[in-house]
């Protein structure tokens, strides 16, 4: 998967870019594959188990594409939240 | 009636003090701040808020209503049950929006996203209806306990009720959050064992997988093995056009926030999380949790179908797990099945009690009436909060055969008409506060419009639910749009210093180029981004 960005600059993980959007994708795809599959699984239906085994491919492919950008986004917003949340706290105070 | 050998009541005994202990044992650490009574102070990894997510959302009532669905519709039912399913989006989307915007409530975040009166008076109708839906949803849940235990062992319904909600207060009052998320944990482990024990179990007794369906095919009732046994375009009981509604509304609803009940709560998870990954990871694995465990009960209720296939009473065929529990399983494991129903009971009603008291603390308290109070003091109001609340959901609990009916109207109605202007206020920067006001005015009077009063003059005639959401939707829109067209943009200040931390997504233009003119943002992210 060479056209999905492993490595984010916090910049560029700040935008809204095509693996956002794939995720949207597959996330619920794999929510409906997943509720399916658990179900056809448990009455020992033989597609259940393919089913669910679709689940949980999209689910690590769903990871793959998103958690770099993830984990950039993380990374840098932790090293601004302690200023952040003195100006929240002005705003519950009526200091602002 | 069931009888409880020694061995029964051990495991509930031995249960209930240990979820009681393990939530007091925080108590060091939910005193030392605001912060940590009603977040843990933000620095929890994603598994404790995803199992906090899953075993909230899992009480006394849930399996009653998931048996109810699935007994009536067959494997259909589970449709019913997939409106969890907008954390799909919402984990990537919204979730990641409301985590960098770092408010405690969703009430708070009304301040931050718009300003002015607009935003306060938001802020506080967002905080005073959330105290009153938590107190309800106590009064609700609890009164679901008093009757399980009415039927287990003949007790007035008041003592279930009381008993069960007061002994999970005592962890909740003294260590807040941290005592609910520690305690959400144990209970989730313990009550998704169960749900796998009882389920599995329960389809043992009918014979195994392949008897359900033979028996199934015998009575004629196949089609109860198809999820997608649509009864037609529009018509029938399961027509299509509810199910494609149901999957636009709980999918797309993840990109706002408020489309559902249920963001509140995990709103609270999303802020205590420790980093922005976590809050995405914990609301997403939470809710597949919930999707799992409603397709472990549909079975299992398919199982006691085929066991029991003639009840009529919706009110009998409602506890179909809970009598696959107590019937089959055998003396020792009952008592390990209640505790576990107790474990569910008891991770609602704590996430209730800390969460409505975290509006009246934050939103009400320390924002309107005393902005300079201590930290000490603040966790002092939350205690009594939680306090309030508890008695407050007792006299809820008892009244709630006069009231369901009216409250479960006023659910609806809220999620109906304010479920789009939930999502423009995340992804539409011009969207202000007048319009997202209006629109909850707006769908008050349409919803009793639409659902009851011009029904019943014969103006229209009596709609489905599906059709119902889709044209108060449109009336809404009808006046929202307006309004918030005819008044004034928020401050651009605002909106810049809410876009440079959250980096909304959609339509938020105007305000990036702002920023970039401000400098706020940096110099490779400006010459790279598109046109949203």
């Amino acid at each position: 998967m060479s056209w999905i960005k492993k490595d984010w600059t916090a910049q560029q993980a700040d935008k809204w870019t095509k693996e956002d959007y794939l995720t949207f994708i597959i996330s619920p795809l794999v929510y409906v594959l997943l509720a399916l599959g658990i179900a056809f699984s448990l009455l020992l239906l033989w597609y259940g188990w393919i089913i669910l085994g679709v689940s949980l491919i999209l689910l690590l492919i769903m990871i793959k594409i998103i958690d770099p950008k993830l984990r950039a986004i993380s990374e840098d917003y932790e090293m601004k939240q302690k200023k952040y949340l003195e100006d929240l706290e002005k705003i519950a105070r009526w200091e602002e | 009636m069931v009888n409880f050998a020694f061995l029964d009541w051990f495991w509930v005994v031995i249960f209930i003090v240990l979820m009681v202990v393990c939530g007091i044992l925080f108590y060091r650490l939910g005193k030392r701040s605001i912060s940590d009574f009603f977040l843990a102070g933000r620095g929890l990894p994603w598994w404790l808020p995803a199992a906090s997510v899953y075993a909230t959302h899992s009480a006394t009532d849930t399996p009653m209503w998931v048996s109810g669905v699935i007994y009536k519709y067959g494997l259909r039912g589970i449709w019913y049950t997939f409106f969890s399913a907008w954390c799909a989006i919402s984990a990537f989307a919204s979730t990641r929006i409301f985590r960098r915007s770092l408010a405690y409530t969703q009430a708070e975040w009304q301040t931050l996203r718009f300003s002015g009166l607009g935003a306060e008076l938001l802020r506080g109708w967002i905080a005073g209806w959330q105290v009153f839906m938590n107190m309800f949803v106590l009064g609700w849940v609890g009164i679901a306990m008093g009757k399980l235990c009415h039927y287990l062992f003949g007790w007035p319904d008041w003592l279930g009720l009381i008993l069960f909600s007061s002994l999970c207060a005592i962890y909740v009052l003294a260590a807040g959050y941290w005592g609910v998320v520690m305690a959400d944990f144990q209970q989730g482990v313990i009550a998704f064992s169960v749900i796998i024990i009882v389920s599995i179990w329960g389809i043992v007794a009918a014979g195994g997988p392949q008897a359900i369906t033979a028996k199934l095919n015998a009575l004629g009732q196949s089609w109860r093995l198809n999820p997608f046994a649509f009864s037609g375009l529009t018509s029938g009981d399961f027509p299509l056009v509810w199910f494609l509604t149901m999957l636009v509304m709980a999918v797309i609803g993840g990109f706002g926030m408020g489309t559902y009940i249920d963001w509140y709560p995990e709103a609270q998870r999303i802020q205590s999380a420790r980093t922005v990954r976590d809050a995405s990871y914990s609301i997403w694995s939470g809710s597949a949790l919930i999707i799992i465990r409603n397709s472990l009960w549909a079975v299992a209720i398919i199982a006691f179908f085929s066991l029991y296939p003639h009840i009529k009473s919706t009110a009998d065929y409602e506890m179909a797990w809970f009598r696959l529990g107590f019937e089959f399983l055998p003396v020792g494991l009952v008592g390990f099945f209640f505790a576990a129903v107790v474990a569910i009971h008891l991770s609602t009603i704590s996430t209730h009690l800390n969460l409505g008291a975290s509006y009246a603390t934050r939103d009400l308290y320390h924002h309107y009436f005393k902005p300079k109070a201590s930290e000490r003091e603040l966790v002092w109001v939350g205690r009594i909060s939680t306090l309030i609340l508890l008695v407050g959901s007792f006299i809820y609990g008892l009244m709630m055969e006069e009231i369901t009916q009216w409250l479960i109207f006023a659910l609806w109605i809220m999620a109906a008409g304010i479920w789009l202007p939930s999502i423009l206020q995340v992804i539409w920067w011009r969207f202000n506060s007048w319009g997202y006001l209006s629109s909850w005015i707006a769908n008050l009077g349409l919803s009793w419009l639409v659902v009851w009063v011009l029904p019943e003059f014969h103006v229209l005639p009596l709609l489905p639910d599906y059709l119902q959401f889709w044209i108060m939707m449109v009336l809404g829109a009808l006046i929202y749009i307006p309004i918030t067209f005819l008044t004034q943009t928020e401050d651009m200040n605002r909106l810049v210093k809410y876009y440079v931390m959250s980096r909304p997504l959609g339509w938020w233009k105007p305000v990036r180029k702002e920023a970039e003119r401000r400098g706020l943002l940096r110099l490779e992210e400006s010459q790279s981004e598109g046109g949203n």
